[in-house]
């Protein structure tokens, strides 16, 4: 009876372990019509002067220096499409959108393995910095998910601290701890499952990566906890930046406890608390409901309102 | 409902025949998040199964650990368990441990109210406990992982479910036959 108890507790996770490393192939079976192929390209890439203020106006006029200018940033493994709806929602608005692409993002399988948190935090540092120094005065950011977390870790290591002062920072459903459970343990079964694959409609596949190779949640968790931690002793946000957290209550992604997080950690540079608001929602990101297979009234009023309050923002 | 629990475990444990009881600290941290840290009994029965079955009680919050003077959530986690010690004869026991139990989050600002603050534990674990022959004391460590009872959605994002804690007990009882 011993032996046979001995046996099973080696034998066990020994098989465990092997089922699941052979379980897993190396890479994916990537096609043509994925987003992680070399066919299709975020289409940024291609004419940046439709997506960022600083390649339309290169040499921007008093009036043109005069326009309130937000950079939208999406989350990870999406691109630019995330915020396309603000953009066209924003045609006529006196702002401007500056919907910036992150490094690593929208390319390839490859390039999106090989990119670091600090590849994808680069791209709002580049558009930013390009604007300032174009002298652009009142920038916002709306940061959706993972860029949420880029935004906060920013304000984390002061880098506000020696240039111009955001005007206001947006997040929407930002991430601070995941919501799927196994997200955290990554680290650890990573190199057995080598990627995960996205449950998204094909639709989705233009935009999204649908493989996600563990290297990037590695990375993502490694953000996140940056910013946890960093929470927990406190952040204060650059002087005059007005702040607001937008979360739907039963986020699948990003974790509603994410903006409570958010809440208790980040003050305002007075000493106040930033705004917070929970939107009736169950989808992550509920401000893109282009392509979602079935849009509610309720979702429909949720992006309509967030708009609305941003754009109040910006003029 | 736990509170029931709690007095009805207390309830048997002064009328059965006690062959150990075991009262001690325990640090827990979980993967990727808090350390919640507290405190810990363990109850083995004369009449049976001495010194292989334990029917244990822990109480861990992150106020003792992560959120103590930070920011962090302040959560505590009330645990149900019950062990079974493998090579009872040796100094090194494997063990074998169901918890069940319940988290509980503060989520402190009325704005938060409707969100997700609980959750209910459960978790197979696997560890080792050391007791020295002579000592009135013994190490318990031990690694564990909640299993999704619930959308997770619905629960807080600062339950996570992998988590490894460290015990130590003392003695209160031993009966040496």
């Amino acid at each position: 009876m011993k032996t046979l108890l001995k046996n099973i507790l080696i034998a066990g996770p020994l098989f465990l372990t092997a089922s699941l490393f052979f379980a897993c192939s190396d890479a994916p079976e990537i096609t043509d019509s994925l987003l992680d192929g070399d066919v299709l390209f975020d289409p940024s890439l291609y004419a940046p002067e439709e997506y960022l203020v600083s390649a339309k106006f290169p040499n921007p006029s008093a009036d043109d220096l005069d326009k309130h200018i937000l950079i939208a940033s999406h989350g990870y493994s999406a691109s630019t499409f995330e915020w396309q709806e603000f953009v066209d929602w924003s045609a006529d608005a006196d702002y401007r959108v500056s919907s910036l692409l992150l490094d690593g993002h929208g390319r390839t399988y490859g390039d999106f393995k090989a990119s670091k948190w600090e590849d994808w935090r680069a791209a709002i540092i580049r558009e930013f910095e390009l604007l300032e120094r174009l002298g652009y005065t009142k920038i916002s950011f709306v940061g959706s998910s993972t860029s949420g977390a880029l935004l906060l870790e920013l304000m984390e290591t002061g880098y506000f601290d020696k240039h111009v002062k955001p005007k206001n920072i947006f997040f929407v459903d930002p991430i601070v701890v995941p919501t799927a459970k196994l997200q955290t343990i990554v680290d650890i079964v990573g190199p057995m499952l080598v990627y995960l694959e996205a449950d998204q409609p094909a639709e989705e596949d233009k935009y999204w990566y649908r493989f996600r190779p563990y290297q990037t949640i590695n990375e993502l968790n490694e953000v996140i906890q940056k910013v946890r931690k960093g929470l927990e002793k406190g952040i204060v946000a650059p002087t005059g930046t007005f702040i607001k957290s937008f979360h739907s209550k039963f986020d699948p992604t990003a974790s509603t406890t994410s903006t409570v997080l958010i809440y208790k950690g980040l003050r305002l540079s007075d000493g106040n608390k930033i705004e917070v608001q929970i939107m009736d929602s169950e989808i992550h990101v509920f401000t893109r409901l282009s392509l979602r297979p079935s849009v509610s009234p309720l979702e429909r009023s949720n992006q309509q309102n967030v708009f609305a309050q941003m754009a109040a923002k910006l003029n | 409902m736990k509170k029931y629990f709690l007095f009805y475990l207390l309830f048997c444990a002064g009328f059965a025949e006690a062959q150990q009881l075991n009262v001690g600290i325990r640090l827990q941290k979980t993967h990727q998040m808090y350390w919640e840290n507290g405190v810990s009994a363990q109850y083995s029965f004369a009449n049976f199964k001495p010194d292989r079955l334990f029917v244990g009680f822990d109480f861990v919050t992150s106020r003792l650990g992560t959120a103590f003077n930070s920011n962090a959530l302040k959560q505590g986690s009330y645990i149900f368990s019950g062990s079974w010690h493998f090579f009872k004869k040796r100094q090194v026991h494997l063990v074998g441990r169901l918890n069940a139990g319940y988290l509980n989050t503060d989520l402190e600002e009325d704005v938060f109210a409707e969100l997700p603050s609980s959750a209910v534990l459960l978790a197979p674990e696997l560890g080792l406990n050391y007791s020295p022959k002579n000592l009135p004391f013994s190490f318990n460590t031990g690694i564990g992982f909640y299993v999704n009872t619930q959308e997770e959605s619905k629960t807080p994002g600062t339950f996570q479910p992998l988590y490894y804690h460290m015990t130590l007990y003392y003695k209160l009882f031993e009966n040496r036959k």
